[in-house]
């Protein structure tokens, strides 16, 4: 086979590019993800019954259904349904990646929080504390720390799946990539290219968060 | 201090406590014993509302407690309680897990708090353990953070659920000597236990239960020596 791999030095600026828009789109969507994720988690362990079937109808949406539906589906059905005017793709893409992170998150700390001893909460209100103070000074926080694993698989997951909105043409590592093979006509040298750099800001990420649960593993208090 | 009038609970079709009648007066150490499964713990718990109870009243300081309008966060500050397992805040040091209900409930200034919480590590004997993470602390010296913890709030009742059920023999004492000195001290106390010999010397009464109710009560003197009730002399014929 005959490789030209200066195709990937004329484009490597294409690349870059997208690169920083992908590592720029999972952190956005996972931040926003992590917000609504504490939320949704707790209306999911709210008593009242329609707030947890509202936050388990959403959880079950969003990951019941291809990421690749969502998107389209809030590119194209969000904008009428609110009546405003059509949005950047970006912001259809941050949006539709946030949600779906979203549920997926929820998940996370809602397992975090179930798998915290009963007693904790107890101890803690026996103290005169509210529900509110109990879960933010005492559950929460031993909540979090076991969710720092599954944390950092959702971001490479998230990572990965954000290729998905080149189907709206953002024009991310993924897209990048589809502009080069179209200029270029060199798919294979482009792809394998691609998928490298895929490959090495998921391992990079995967040595961080193994770092990160060693550390809090040495500090582990919560057991 | 504590009126319990006909107090009911329930677990589904499970009728765990049956119409509880029972006063505890100020200062007074109220022993409850029975065997496992009587609903000691849920008694105790039905005291500061961890269960709710299915019907009856229960009046704290003269406030009712199962009236649903009563500020129950309120009454629990002045009601501390101490479980079997402890359930120290693991990710908090011994000194944080005394100081945290008074930073947090009472909006006490945080060096106040520490100093507050350093004074009661003392008083439990374990100021040199301050700076540690309860899973570096045994069983007893949890247990000791954990009364020094309800301490902190400052209560007028202490509930104490079988504190020493799940310590090693040897740590036993050292959680006794700290509930007797409380007794000593006048402080109110209902106290499940399955220590005997703690029950007589510390109880100013004791409370037998069996399947729910309160079989026979009584000072522990005239309990452990002469039982009434059949169900009483069995149950103390085997641990005693
Ligand atoms: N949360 C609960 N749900 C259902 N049953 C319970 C619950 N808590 C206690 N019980 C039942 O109530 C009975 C009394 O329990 P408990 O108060 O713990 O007894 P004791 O402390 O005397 O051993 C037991 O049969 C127990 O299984
Ligand atoms: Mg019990």
């Amino acid at each position: 086979m005959d490789f030209r791999w200066h195709v990937i030095q004329d484009y490597w600026p294409v690349l870059m590019s997208g690169l920083r828009l992908t590592i720029e789109l999972t952190v956005i969507a996972v931040s926003i993800g992590t917000v609504i994720g504490l939320i949704v988690s707790l209306f999911r362990l709210s008593k009242l019954k329609p707030v947890g079937w509202l936050a388990k109808g959403y959880v079950d949406f969003f990951r019941g259904t291809p990421l690749l539906v969502q998107i389209l589906l809030i590119h194209t059905g969000l904008p009428p349904l609110l009546g405003i005017p059509p949005m950047p793709r970006m912001m259809s893409g941050i949006i539709a990646l946030s949600l779906n992170s979203g549920a997926y998150i929820a998940e996370i700390f809602r397992a975090g929080i179930l798998s915290i001893d009963r007693g904790q909460m107890e101890a803690a209100r026996s103290l005169g504390m509210t529900y509110g103070q109990a879960m933010v000074n005492v559950i929460l926080p031993q909540a979090f720390k076991r969710s720092v694993p599954p944390l950092g698989n959702e971001f490479i997951a998230m990572l990965k799946d954000s290729s998905l909105v080149s189907i709206i043409s953002v024009q991310e590592l993924m897209m990048s990539g589809k502009i080069i093979v179209g200029r270029s006509y060199r798919p294979f040298e482009t792809w394998i290219v691609v998928a490298l750099l895929y490959l090495v800001m998921t391992m990079t990420i995967s040595q961080f968060v193994g770092y990160l649960e060693r550390r809090l593993g040495k500090s582990d208090h919560s057991e | 201090m504590i009126t319990v009038s006909k107090l009911n609970k329930k677990f589904g079709d499970l009728h765990v406590l049956k119409d509880i009648n029972c006063r505890v007066e100020p200062q007074e150490v109220v022993v409850v014993i029975g065997p496992s499964g009587s609903g000691k713990s849920t008694f105790l718990r039905c005291l500061n509302q961890l269960e709710t109870a299915t019907s009856g009243e229960v009046i704290i300081d003269g406030v009712s407690i199962t009236n649903p309008k009563t500020n129950i966060n309120k009454v629990r500050q002045e009601v501390g309680m101490v479980f079997q397992r402890f359930n120290l805040f693991p990710h908090k040091t011994a000194l944080e897990n005394v100081s945290m209900a008074p930073i947090k409930v009472r909006k006490m200034p945080k060096q106040e708090a520490e100093k507050l919480a350093m004074e009661l590590l003392v008083r439990v004997g374990l100021e040199d353990k301050a700076a540690q993470y309860p899973d570096r602390l045994s069983g007893g010296q949890q247990q000791r953070v954990a009364i020094a913890r309800a301490l902190a709030m400052r209560p007028k009742i202490m509930l104490f659920d079988e504190a020493t059920s799940a310590l090693d023999p040897e740590m036993v004492g050292e959680v006794l000597e700290v509930i007797k000195s409380l007794a000593r001290e006048g402080m109110t106390m209902v106290v499940v236990t399955h220590e005997m010999g703690f029950a007589r010397e510390v109880g100013d009464r004791v409370l037998f239960m069996d399947e729910g109710m309160i079989v026979e009560e009584g000072p522990p003197k005239e309990l452990f020596s002469s039982p009434q009730n059949q169900r009483t002399k069995a149950f103390l014929s085997k641990v005693l």
